[in-house]
């Protein structure tokens, strides 16, 4: 029992990371109907300029501050060098250009700052909870974890329907033309999107490198974890994200603690391929059809 | 008899007429517009008529910037303004509904209609329809403002307003489409095929708002119609297209007399 609460209570956490990737994913497909598969190279770089401003400062918040301002900037810059030029042509185009980002970015890193494993500190102590003498299997910054997702998710969320910016969001995403014909800059919009996606996935790499180290490759795991959770969400709904992302940090910690952890990328996979077979759509398309 | 001359129309005059000269429009290899040039006056109906594959569609969308002409000018209060984006086009006063009561389905009614309103921040200031109007033109009491007067321009849209467009009938979509073109303010307004698919007592509503906004409101209306006979019923001006150029220019009711004319280009 306490090791199914443990399970459970690890699952949530590292769920929460997944939505956090599947998020920013989710945020980019909206608006460009694009898999970006540098999101998780984009969040290892900008999680090594924060270990780089860590240790030159002495100062954990200074590197995570400049980490999700580094993400802005890069998936910003992104989106605004190479994703727009690909934007009128043929969909292929703009997987082709996030592959290669993916590779020149674990290339740069190497090239940067070596190819070793380097640990990243943790904002608060990573030794277990307890309550009473029952261990809960999550330490201090695996609830801070846990709520900075949450948090972020949550702002986005409201942003997204409260506001006019997120208004202009939603309506560049779902039906460009009419949004543009209605006086919305969508290129720019984009723009803003990819800039919060670089925020989220850079959240994600700072949050989930104290557990897992830093190196050039080390996103490319979480990045699957993430894709899968945003397949299961539906890659069109941010709620589908997080909960996608839940559901499988979940799943992933009960096959990872009862099975073996080996096991856990297997399943992933296996969870992502019968999704795409029996709901292509998500678990969160419902009924809508998509015009195409 | 006509409360017309009383209200001076919004935009009416010199400055709203719209002139295109010599367009040249086109997909790829193909030229879907070869040199066309009409003249839409302000509070009046200007249709545009002809066949299938005529370019109806291509010259609205070429006149809001959905496609770059390859030549020719879209002159509106004297200013070309051929080549710019749709952003730019709805802010010099162009809006264009297109066909196919194209609502955004994943937004509620009162969104789509707020998204119409996306074009004012930093938009260059129109001259005021009623005095006092311009200055806070960006406010939110005037955007409440706005959305109220179309609510009750649209009374069924305001039942609905926290529904999702997608709920809504044809005649309901069309009226939220023409009511979202509305709240960017515009000078001219075209419209693609804004009958199709409505029940036939839907569209005289439809058709009778066309009337009104160009009556009352004194907007320059282009209005793209497979169904010529109703057009020509409303329309001031009627222009009909063959492969991409005007092989007729005239006053409605000449157009509606011409036997032979209806007969070769406009089915009727």
């Amino acid at each position: 029992m306490v090791e199914f609460l443990q399970f459970t209570l690890s699952g949530v956490v590292f769920g929460m990371i997944y939505a956090a990737v599947a998020l920013s994913l989710v945020l980019i497909w909206r608006g460009t109907r694009l898999l970006n598969y540098g999101q998780g190279g984009m969040a290892m770089f900008t999680t090594y300029v924060a270990i780089e401003v860590v240790y030159r400062t002495g100062s954990y918040w200074a590197g995570f501050v400049v980490a999700l301002a580094a993400g802005i900037v890069l998936g910003a810059a992104f989106q605004l060098t190479v994703i727009r030029p690909t934007m009128n042509k043929p969909p292929l185009n703009g997987v082709i250009v996030t592959i290669g980002l993916l590779t020149l970015i674990e290339g740069l890193a190497g090239i940067f700052f070596g190819g070793q494993y380097r640990s990243f500190p943790a904002a608060f102590s990573v030794t277990g909870l307890k309550i009473g003498t029952t261990p809960l299997g999550v330490s201090r910054f695996d609830v801070f974890t846990a709520l900075a997702v949450l948090a972020t998710t949550l702002v986005l969320a409201a942003a997204f329907k409260y506001t006019t910016a997120g208004l202009r969001m939603r309506a560049a995403a779902f039906n460009a033309t009419i949004a543009r014909l209605s006086g919305i800059r969508v290129a720019r919009v984009l723009t803003v999107g990819w800039a919060l996606a670089g925020l989220i996935g850079a959240l994600a790499g700072v949050l989930v490198s104290p557990s897992t180290f830093l190196y050039p490759n080390s996103m490319d795991t979480i990045f699957v974890f993430g894709f899968t959770a945003a397949v299961i969400g539906g890659l069109d709904s941010p709620v589908g994200a997080v909960v996608g992302g839940l559901l499988l940090g979940i799943a992933l910690s009960y096959v990872g603690g009862y099975l073996g952890s080996d096991l856990t990328a297997v399943v992933a996979l296996g969870v992502l391929v019968v999704v795409l077979m029996i709901r292509p759509g998500g678990l969160f398309s419902g009924a809508r059809i998509r015009r195409v | 008899m006509s409360s017309a001359a009383e209200v001076a129309p919004a935009g009416a005059g010199e400055s709203s007429t719209l002139v295109l000269e010599g367009l040249v429009a086109g997909y790829g290899g193909v030229i879907a517009l070869d040199g066309v040039s009409l003249s839409a006056r302000a509070a009046a109906i200007t249709a545009v008529l002809g066949a299938n594959g005529a370019g109806k569609t291509t010259l609205l969308r070429a006149v809001s910037g959905m496609i770059r002409p390859r030549r020719g000018r879209v002159l509106l209060g004297g200013a070309d303004l051929a080549g710019r984006n749709p952003e730019q086009m709805v802010r010099a006063g162009i809006a264009h509904v297109p066909e196919g009561q194209g609502v955004i389905a994943e937004l509620t009614v009162e969104e789509n209609l707020r998204v119409g309103m996306m074009s004012w921040r930093g938009a260059t200031r129109r001259a005021p329809a009623r005095a006092g109007h311009a200055r806070a033109a960006n406010s939110r009491a005037e955007r409440t403002a706005a959305l109220d007067e179309a609510y009750e321009r649209f009374k069924p849209l305001a039942d609905r307003r926290r529904k999702l467009a997608a709920t809504l009938s044809g005649g309901e979509r069309q009226m939220l489409v023409i009511a979202r073109a509305l709240l960017a303010r515009p000078r001219v307004l075209l419209l693609d095929e804004p009958s199709l698919g409505l029940a036939p007592r839907v569209m005289t509503q439809v058709m009778d708002l066309v009337v009104q906004l160009s009556r009352e409101n004194g907007l320059t209306i282009v209005l793209v119609e497979q169904n010529a006979r109703a057009a020509l019923a409303i329309a001031d001006h009627g222009v009909v297209l063959n492969l991409g150029r005007v092989v007729a220019s005239a006053d409605a009711r000449t157009l509606a007399a011409d036997v032979a004319l209806r007969h070769h280009y406009l089915g009727f």
